[in-house]
């Protein structure tokens, strides 16, 4: 646990090219490095996406597997953050789809969102509706909406990451809050433009 | 004015909307090693609890649990053969059993390697029996726990037939992914299950038509 502490509060000894070498020769100290710089990021953004903590260790988990498992074939060309997030928005697209009719259900009888005390201000029906209505958005726009006004992530990061064009991804992110704006419409009637 | 509202309450939403915890990343970190440098990384006999990744589980293990569960089906089959059918069987266990025995006698033209083929046919079997029994069983609130158990056995098992060669028929596969889903529904059922839970379960076999998709698979695999 110190040591995480240490990789997170410290900037590498060495550089992340070196580093990944290191891992592909075998180093296991190195792998761990990686892991604590890149690690509480891929987890916020599988969380982000399924909204189960369970599943989003698994999917972390997934993901650096993989990642350690195809390394040799990472050129460089973009950074290694953005292809771990690449990898996690493929492997939670892959696996939620799978478990997709069944959570909309569940989420229908027990609410697996549980709306967060946070942020006073807001009516919490407006706040609950919002977040069910960015849960029902289409996947390519949710994970857009999510990774830009949620996670803070640019559309230069996340068009990477999706592998599109930056125009792409803005208007993904255009057609996400206009579906927002229309489904709280009723609730919000000044938000219908 | 409406654009500040909006933003208001997408600001909001950052804050509030699927709020991340704070991981174990130590945890997390043992399984991945596990997965990627072997078995005796970092000590790694300590067990991450629930946190232990189906797909690197899968991964670690996928081949010793292959082999048994063929182990097991191979030795069923020919206990099946010498037995002959049963009339205790329950009438899928049954239709198991004729499809364990008769592997040896299919041309090699057959789609799937032998030993996936006993260990399908027994797992559909089982399937399709579980889930015909689960309304009543569930109705009457009977052997909760003996039926998640069950269905949590059975889900491990799709999932190493989603990974072996069994999977690649299409139709298979896809029928494999359903049972996937409800079965992890019959796993979660809880002793205080509500009368919806059984509900949505009965209403993902209805709409996937789960059901007679089994019946027509057992049925194919059994008559090859």
């Amino acid at each position: 646990m110190t040591r995480t502490v240490v990789a997170l509060q410290t900037p590498y000894r060495v550089s992340e090219p070196d580093l990944i070498a290191r891992v592909l020769a075998g180093d296991r100290i190195a792998a761990r490095e990686l892991y604590d710089a890149h690690s509480p990021r891929v987890f916020r953004l599988a969380f982000r996406l399924t909204g189960d903590a369970d599943l989003a260790r698994e999917f972390t988990q997934d993901t650096f597997v993989r990642a350690f498992g195809q390394l040799a074939r990472f050129r460089g060309d973009s950074a290694l953050s953005t292809w771990l997030h690449r990898i996690t928005v493929t492997v939670v697209a892959n696996a939620m789809r799978k478990v997709k009719r069944f959570r909309e259900r569940e989420t229908d009888l027990e609410d697996v969102h549980p709306v967060s005390s946070d942020g006073a201000g807001v009516d919490p029906v407006l706040r609950e509706r919002l977040h069910r209505a960015i849960d029902d958005l289409p996947e390519i726009y949710r994970t857009t909406l999510i990774m830009h006004d949620i996670e803070g992530y640019t559309h230069t990061e996340i068009a990477e990451v999706m592998g599109v064009a930056e125009g792409t991804c803005k208007s993904r992110l255009s057609q996400a809050r206009a579906q927002l704006r229309a489904t709280l419409a009723d609730l919000a009637p000044e938000l219908e433009s | 004015m409406t654009e500040d509202r909006f933003e208001e309450l997408m600001r909001d939403a950052a804050h509030t909307y699927r709020k991340p915890p704070q991981p174990d990343l130590e945890t997390m970190w043992k399984a991945i090693e596990r997965a990627s440098f072997g078995a005796s990384a970092g000590g790694g006999s300590t067990h991450a609890g629930r946190s232990k990744p189906r797909g690197l589980s899968l991964v670690a293990n996928r081949w010793v649990a292959i082999a048994a569960t063929l182990l097991v089906g191979v030795a069923l089959g020919r206990v099946s053969a010498s037995l002959g059918r049963t009339s205790a069987q329950p009438a899928a266990m049954a239709s198991m059993s004729v499809a364990s025995a008769t592997p040896a006698a299919r041309s090699d033209s057959s789609t799937l390697a032998q030993p996936y083929e006993v260990e399908t046919s027994r797992y559909l079997g089982q399937t399709a029996a579980l889930l015909i029994a689960l309304p009543s069983e569930a109705r009457a609130g009977r052997a909760d726990e003996q039926l998640a158990s069950r269905a949590s056995d059975l889900l491990g098992r799709t999932r190493l037939l989603l990974d072996s060669p069994a999977a690649n028929d299409p139709t298979m596969r896809n029928l494999l992914e359903d049972l996937e889903l409800v079965l992890a529904q019959v796993a979660r059922l809880q002793n205080d299950h509500s009368r919806t839970d059984i509900d949505l379960i009965n209403r993902a076999l209805e709409q996937r038509d789960v059901l007679p998709r089994l019946r027509t698979a057992v049925a194919d695999i059994s008559a090859d």
